[in-house]
């Protein structure tokens, strides 16, 4: 997609792709926010982030190599993986267009 | 003759398939010692076996063994941080303080150290006595993580700086073997195409006791379909959640529930559940159909060498590997706990009791089990070893 979205937008898109991976029931009963953590606030697994990231590209634009960007994080970055970094580096890899 | 030392971590999974090894030994007139950090439960080691535990400080022991109950509740990266920096790590340290000693005392043959236990591998390198290791589930536990570039290095780095610390200054790690790593699974079952020359797969050995007081009359008047659930001997905390949902599930329909927990975890208890807590896993497993698991590997074996179908709930360390490894072979389907619904769950077992296909692919699992050849060609292995390595080959 082309337009600059703001972050805001972003969230709402990534909030509604976990409900759709983890099943909207287990989404509902979490208090999703920007600043939620993947693995400990969102439990997700791999399986489930790989899927979340199929999603990214997909709306986001194949440029946008999620899969790559999180291979480079070591375990403490992984560990306390937000939303909001997904947002911000959603925002970076379209101000680089 | 020769002697034969174990060195194994406080898990009944991983010290388990050693015992049934260690036994096969004995029966051939060899000296076999275990070294590990709690005393076995009465009756479980084999006859003419020892079992030693050094000094230990039990509260930091105590520790390590608590933090497992957090592993549910961390995600994946996380449960990496905690099993190698609040696991491994401090086992190894704790045993490096008696199993030197013990190894100069004893002077074993052969070290045969478990894949969790470090200190094994140290003091092997240390002493100069060959080493192998064994491998209760199929390897590639760390999964998915392991392709990515840093956390691999971080376990690197972590794992020389170990060595270093006990004065280790080789450049590759010694924690394992590159002699022989016996891996208590078959080949096919782990999904290893080419594996590396060092591995052995010998199948399963021996899942839980198949010892122990069981109401089998009841099971016997019991009807339809029984179904058998287990979380091993880990995960206390989240129990109480874990049946509460089976008992949703399953709770008066016209089947029969084997729940291998506590009871006193509930209030009440449906009458279609049988409830105990340490029941005789393999013999009651022959009279079941359906296996209900978080993928601890001791009772995914038992099913499978029962040709039972298995619906795996995964939840937190390599059951997520393994989850993966039974849906690939066939022989059951999976829903990870984080996910559990009712409906899923009745829909998952009914499938794996109505479609044979699943019994097949057991069977067929079973078979490859079998063939692997078990304890006693573990032992021949064990035994080539000290047989080349007595004459300096």
């Amino acid at each position: 997609m082309d337009t600059v979205v703001t972050n805001q937008e972003i969230f709402v898109v990534l909030k509604q792709f976990i409900g759709e991976v983890i099943g909207q029931e287990f989404a509902d009963e979490l208090d999703i926010r920007p600043e939620s953590s993947f693995t400990k606030d969102l439990e997700m697994d791999s399986i489930e982030i790989v899927a979340f990231s199929e999603k990214v590209k997909k709306r986001f634009g194949a440029e946008i190599n999620f899969t790559g960007w999180l291979s480079g994080m070591d375990i403490d970055q992984l560990i306390a993986l937000t939303i909001n970094d997904i947002i911000i580096f959603i925002q970076e890899c379209q101000s680089l267009k | 003759m020769a002697k034969f030392l174990f060195v194994v971590p406080p898990f009944f999974g991983h010290i388990s398939p050693t015992l049934s090894v260690g036994a096969a030994l004995l029966g051939r007139g060899h000296s076999v010692r275990w070294v590990g950090f709690q005393e076995l439960p009465a009756g479980r080691l084999p006859a003419g076996g020892e079992f030693v535990v050094p000094q230990l400080d039990k509260e930091e022991l105590d520790h390590v063994l608590k933090r497992q109950d957090d592993g549910p509740v961390l995600g994946g990266a996380a449960v990496l941080k905690l099993a190698l920096e609040e696991t491994y790590l401090p086992l190894c340290r704790m045993m490096m303080k008696g199993l030197p000693g013990i190894v100069e005392q004893y002077k074993p043959d052969l070290i045969v150290s478990d894949c969790i236990s470090f200190a094994g591998g140290l003091c092997a390198h240390i002493s100069g006595i060959p080493c192998v290791t064994t491998t209760p589930v199929p390897p590639d536990v760390m999964g998915s993580a392991m392709d990515m570039p840093k956390i691999r290095e971080w376990q690197e780095r972590s794992i020389m700086e170990l060595q270093r610390e006990f004065g280790i200054y080789v450049d590759r790690p010694v924690i394992h073997s590159d002699r022989m790593n016996i891996v208590f699974t078959s080949r096919e079952f782990a999904g290893i195409e080419q594996p590396s020359p060092e591995l052995q797969f010998v199948g399963p050995v021996l899942g839980r006791p198949g010892e122990g007081a069981f109401d089998w009359e009841r099971l016997e008047r019991s009807v339809g379909p029984k179904i058998f659930v287990s979380l091993g001997t880990l995960l206390v905390d989240i129990r109480r959640a874990y049946f509460q949902k089976m008992v949703e599930a399953f709770g008066g329909s016209p089947v029969t529930v084997v729940a291998a927990t506590d009871p006193s975890i509930l209030s009440s208890w449906p009458d279609n559940f049988i409830v105990q807590a340490y029941v005789p896993q393999s013999r009651v497993m022959e009279k079941m159909d359906v296996v209900i698991c978080h993928g601890g590997f001791n009772t995914v074996n038992d099913s499978i060498l029962n040709g039972l179908p298995i619906l795996i709930t995964p939840i937190a360390y390599d059951h997520f590997h393994t989850a993966s490894l039974v849906e690939r072979s066939g022989c059951g389907l999976s829903i990870r706990y984080k996910r559990m619904r009712t409906t899923d769950l009745q829909e998952a077992v009914k499938r794996l009791l109505e479609e044979k296909v699943f019994r097949r692919a057991a069977e067929q699992v079973r078979s490859g089990f079998l063939r692997a050849g078990g304890a006693s060609r573990a032992a021949d292995l064990l035994e080539a070893v000290t047989a080349t390595t007595k004459i300096g080959i």
